[in-house]
Formats: C-alpha cells, structure tokens, sequence
C-alpha cells in the first residue's frame, strides 16, 4: 500500500514544495542575521530560520500535502477504483495519513539540515545543540498532526484542489495576530507549530511562555477529534 | 431462475434511494458462474448505482448482495479479492505512463509482476505502455481501464459501460476485446450497457433494469425468441391477397401498408407463394422482418420508440 502511494507520488511536485519553505528559510538565515558578541547563535539562528516556517509555510504545507495526496484519486475518478479493490478503507486513509506525515518529517529534516548548514557556514563557536534543535524540529512536526488530520478529511470530502487549501489558508492567517496572544494561541492548533519550533527563552511573544504539557494536551486532543471524525467519514463515504 | 450451476452474484430486494428519490428498486440479480451478464438500461436507469452496490461504493438503502456466497457488508475485502472492476469511466494516474499506473494497482493487488505484461498484450496497449496516460485517447484509457481490471485474475467482472463515449470503431474494439477474453478460466462478466446491439452479440443473459426496476432477466435466447421475425409479402394488391391468406386459414395479417405472416415454416411459406400465384396475384418479394431487439427493448422500458 505505501508502495502504491510512493509510485504516484514519486514523480510529482511534491518535492519541490518541500525544498521550498527550508530555501527560503536559509536565505533568511544567511542574509538575515546580524549577530553581536555574547549572544547564542544558535537559538538565534534558530528562531531567524523557524519563524516564517513555523508559523506560515508548516501549516500551509501540511494543507498541500494532504491536497495534493488525494488529487490523484479526485481527478482520475480514483476513490471508486482504490475503493473496489481489497483493501479496507482504514488501510487507506491510515497511510494517506502517515503519507503526509511523512513529507512533512522530510520538509523538517530539511530545514534542519539547512539550519546547520548557515551556523556552519557563519562559524559558530558553540556546538551544535542538537538537544534544542531536535526538541523544536520535532516538537513543530507533532504539532502538524492534528492540521494533517483536519486537512486530510477536508481534502477527502472537497472534489476540489483549491477549496481545502483556501480552507487551510483562512485557518492559517491569523497566526500572525494571534501568536502574541496567551489567552488564545495555546487552543489554536494552527498556532502550535510555532509555539513548538520556536526556542522558549528567545522572543517575547506571550503565547510562547506556556507550559509544554499544555500544548501537548491541546495538539493531540485536537489530533484525536480530526482523525477520528476523517477517519469516519471516510469509511462511510459513498463514492 | 437460473437452471445453471453456481450463483455468484445474487442481490434480494436490493433497494437505494437517493436524494429522496428510489433510484434501485427491489432489484434480484441472479448471475451463474460462466455468465457474460448483460445489464441493460436506459440512462438513469440505476445500473451505475447498483454496480456501486455491488462493489461495496455504496451501502443499498435495504436489501441484501451476496457475491461468490458471500455477504458483502461482512466479507467485503474477501469478495473483492476476486473482483476486477471499471466503473462508469476508467480512472487512471494521469501523470504515470500505462505500467506504471498498473503497477499502482498491483502492489495493492499482490499479483506477480509478470500479470503486467499479459494484461497489456490482452488490451494491445504494450506498444504504448510507456507513454504518460493523460496523453492516450479515449479509447485506450479504457482499454487500459479494462487491463487494470484483468489485473487480479479476477471470476467476476464488473465493467460498467465499457464503450461509454467510444466512436463506433472504438465500441467495435472492446466488444472484440471482451469477447475474446478467456472464457477457458470460467470468468464471469457482468457489463452494463444502455444498448442492447452492444451486448447481445456476446451475453449469455441479459438484464433489463428501467427507472430503478428489474423488469427482466433471463437468457439471451428467450429475448431472440420474442424478436422472432416475420415473413412480409410484396405482392399487388396487398389487401385482396390478406383476405384470400386469411380464408385459407394463414395467420396473415395487414396494416394498410405491408402484409405479413407470423412465425411460419418453410413449407406453410411455400403454400403461401404458390396459392397466391395460382390466385393471379403478382409475388414481388417475401422477405424475413426482424423485430430489432433494440424495438423490443425499447418497448419494455417504455421509452418512445420514435428515438
Ligand atoms: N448522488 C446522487 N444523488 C441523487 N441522485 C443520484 C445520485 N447518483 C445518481 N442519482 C440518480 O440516480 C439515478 C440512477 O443513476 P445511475 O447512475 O445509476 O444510472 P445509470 O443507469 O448508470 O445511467 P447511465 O446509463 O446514464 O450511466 C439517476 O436518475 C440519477 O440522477
Ligand atoms: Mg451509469
């Protein structure tokens, strides 16, 4: 099954979508800093790098994804052929899932690759502290979970390519607004990526003084909603 | 209803209402093993919607399918496992050329790789199996719709209309393609159609489905018999000649513009001809009138027959 899915899509754009938030990120990350004495570079770096990311181009991302994984079965009239083959319908949408998780595990290790490769590149004294790094690169990909479930049963319901990702755009947005504010960003599952990424201690926006466990509490919370209710629909759906 | 050996496709009382419409009603399949099923009907008909039934697309509204004796709603994956499918238009990965899109297919199917390669010579596409889909014409995306549903090496065949949208040329081809599928390994077909023409060449029985309703289902020979021609007679004077018929006690019968005789044997022709010459009349042709299949058709689905 993950076989089938690598074979549709191992040619496409997806790829190049991935490369492109990392990309922008590093150009960022090379142009962008302006380092004094005594600072920590790394965090620096990290939150120079992290912030469009995290707050934009992550949760935009995981919209396209989820979009662009069932365009080949919404455009060839693919859900009636998948789904008249032997394979349970859970099957199905549990890989398409892992599908684009997975991309977005590949759009992270890229960005951290291109993270290491500036502080690099700059010569930083300090060691690379893989601990923050890891914590952060991996907190922002859990944090994708619950958009990935919201975004892969928007995109299975909606025939259309575009509708879903202007969903996810209009959900995304007020990221901007509403990272500076502790009362809401904990609850808004499109704010937890940022407030996974970013390194705690570096920016003075409120919303990121939180404790973790409570946006660990809120990201699968709302992960289990999204998933469940996609999941249902899906293995009820007449196609 | 079928006196043959193994049902594999039965459905009692199979009924779904859509859009507060009934659009199948009380449909019973009853398909043998070895059957090529012909399912007829005008479009709106309900075939699409049953098929989807069948195939577990949809749930019916009431009713229940068993296919190979299975119950559909609990052995689903076990019954699909023997099923190859196109339904309404083939669906393919544009953006994949043609083994590709089957290999797609295989590795959800599990069958030998080797299958690919067969099943693209049984459709003739392996001189284009290398070229992306979206660029094959109509007729070769079903075709490939067709392989992809030979795939599995399947005992039933679900093909809802094949030559949907096909120049005739193109129909031409798949009913050929169907036809020669092998018929040795006991496969069954069922293929859907809303013209009789297109399968009654190869069905072995037929199904007629009409505003959501199974109105008849039986071999294709009892559709034949009921489309049993008649004889008509050119002759002078037609009038005079169906009384002079009539007074010898032949079933002629005249509608102000040809005269005809039912059903008859050679011999009862023969005496026919040969008392209308001795009567002076002038014999210009006899000739055998097919009732079409299709006008039988059309009159039980109660469409206008001035189509
Ligand atoms: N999702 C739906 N909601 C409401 N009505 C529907 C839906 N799908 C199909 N129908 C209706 O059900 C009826 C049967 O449709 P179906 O597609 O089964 O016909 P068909 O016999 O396959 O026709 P065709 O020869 O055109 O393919 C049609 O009148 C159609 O309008
Ligand atoms: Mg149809």
């Amino acid at each position: 099954m993950f076989r089938s899915e690598w074979l549709k899509i191992r040619r496409s754009v997806l790829w190049l979508i991935a490369a492109v938030s990392p990309l922008i990120a590093s150009l960022f990350g090379l142009f962008g800093l302006r380092l004094q004495e005594g600072e920590f570079p790394w965090t620096e770096t990290l939150s120079l790098m992290s912030v469009l990311h995290a707050m934009l181009f992550l949760p935009l991302l995981t919209g396209i994804f989820a979009a662009l994984v069932c365009r080949y079965e919404h455009n060839g009239g693919g859900w009636k052929a998948m789904l008249a083959m032997p394979v349970s319908r859970t099957q199905i949408y549990v890989v398409k899932f892992a599908v684009v998780m997975g991309l977005l595990a590949l759009t992270q290790a890229l960005l951290l690759i291109a993270l290491i490769a500036v502080g690099l590149s700059r010569g930083f004294d300090d060691p690379i502290p893989w601990r923050m790094l890891l914590t952060s690169f991996g907190g922002g990909w859990i944090a994708c979970l619950p958009l990935a479930a919201l975004q892969l049963f928007v995109s299975i319901a909606l025939q259309s390519f575009a509708a879903p990702l202007a969903i996810n755009v209009i959900l995304t947005l007020p990221n901007i607004m509403i990272v500076n504010s502790a009362r809401y960003a904990p609850y808004d599952p499109w704010a937890q990526p940022m407030l996974a990424m970013l390194p705690r201690d570096s920016m003075s926006y409120a919303a990121l003084n939180l404790s973790a466990e409570s946006l660990y509490l809120v990201v699968l919370g709302s992960f289990c909603v999204f998933f469940a209710a996609g999941w249902r629909y899906f293995v009820r759906k007449a196609v | 209803m079928t006196t043959k050996s193994e049902i594999i496709v039965a459905t009692d009382g199979l009924t779904k209402r859509l859009g507060g419409r009934t659009v199948v009603n009380g449909v019973n399949l009853a398909i043998g093993r070895g059957d090529i099923y012909g399912f007829l009907g005008p479009n709106g008909a309900g075939k699409t919607t049953t098929i989807r039934m069948l195939l577990g697309l949809a749930r019916p509204t009431s009713g229940h399918i068993r296919i190979f004796d299975k119950d559909i709603r609990k052995e689903r994956l076990a019954i699909l496992r023997k099923v190859g499918s196109l339904v309404e238009y083939p669906s393919y990965y544009g953006h994949l050329n043609a083994t590709e899109n089957l290999e797609a297919v295989r590795r959800l199917l599990g069958a030998p790789k080797s299958r690919i390669d067969e099943v693209l010579a049984i459709v003739r596409l392996t001189q284009e199996a290398r070229r992306p889909v979206k660029g094959f014409s109509l007729g070769m995306k079903q075709r490939l719709g067709i392989a992809t549903a030979l795939l599995g090496n399947p005992e039933l065949l679900v093909l809802d209309e094949p030559t949907n949208g096909l120049d005739p040329a193109g129909i031409q081809e798949i009913r050929e393609l169907i036809k020669s599928l092998p018929r040795t390994s006991g496969v069954t077909i069922l293929i859907s159609s809303h013209l009789l023409s297109e399968v009654e060449q190869m069905a072995t029985r037929v199904g007629i489905i009409a505003k959501g309703e199974l109105i008849y289902q039986d071999g294709i020979e009892r559709l034949r018999e009921q489309a049993q021609g008649r004889i008509r007679l050119g002759v002078s004077d037609p009038e005079a000649a169906w009384q002079l018929l009539l007074s010898y006690g032949y079933p002629a019968e005249w509608d102000r513009t040809k005269l005809t005789v039912g059903q008859a044997d050679d011999r009862t022709i023969a005496g026919i001809v040969s008392r209308l010459v001795q009567s002076d009349f002038q014999v210009y042709r006899v000739e055998e009138e097919h009732a079409s299949l299709e006008s039988i058709f059309l009159q039980m689905t109660g469409s206008e027959a001035s189509l």
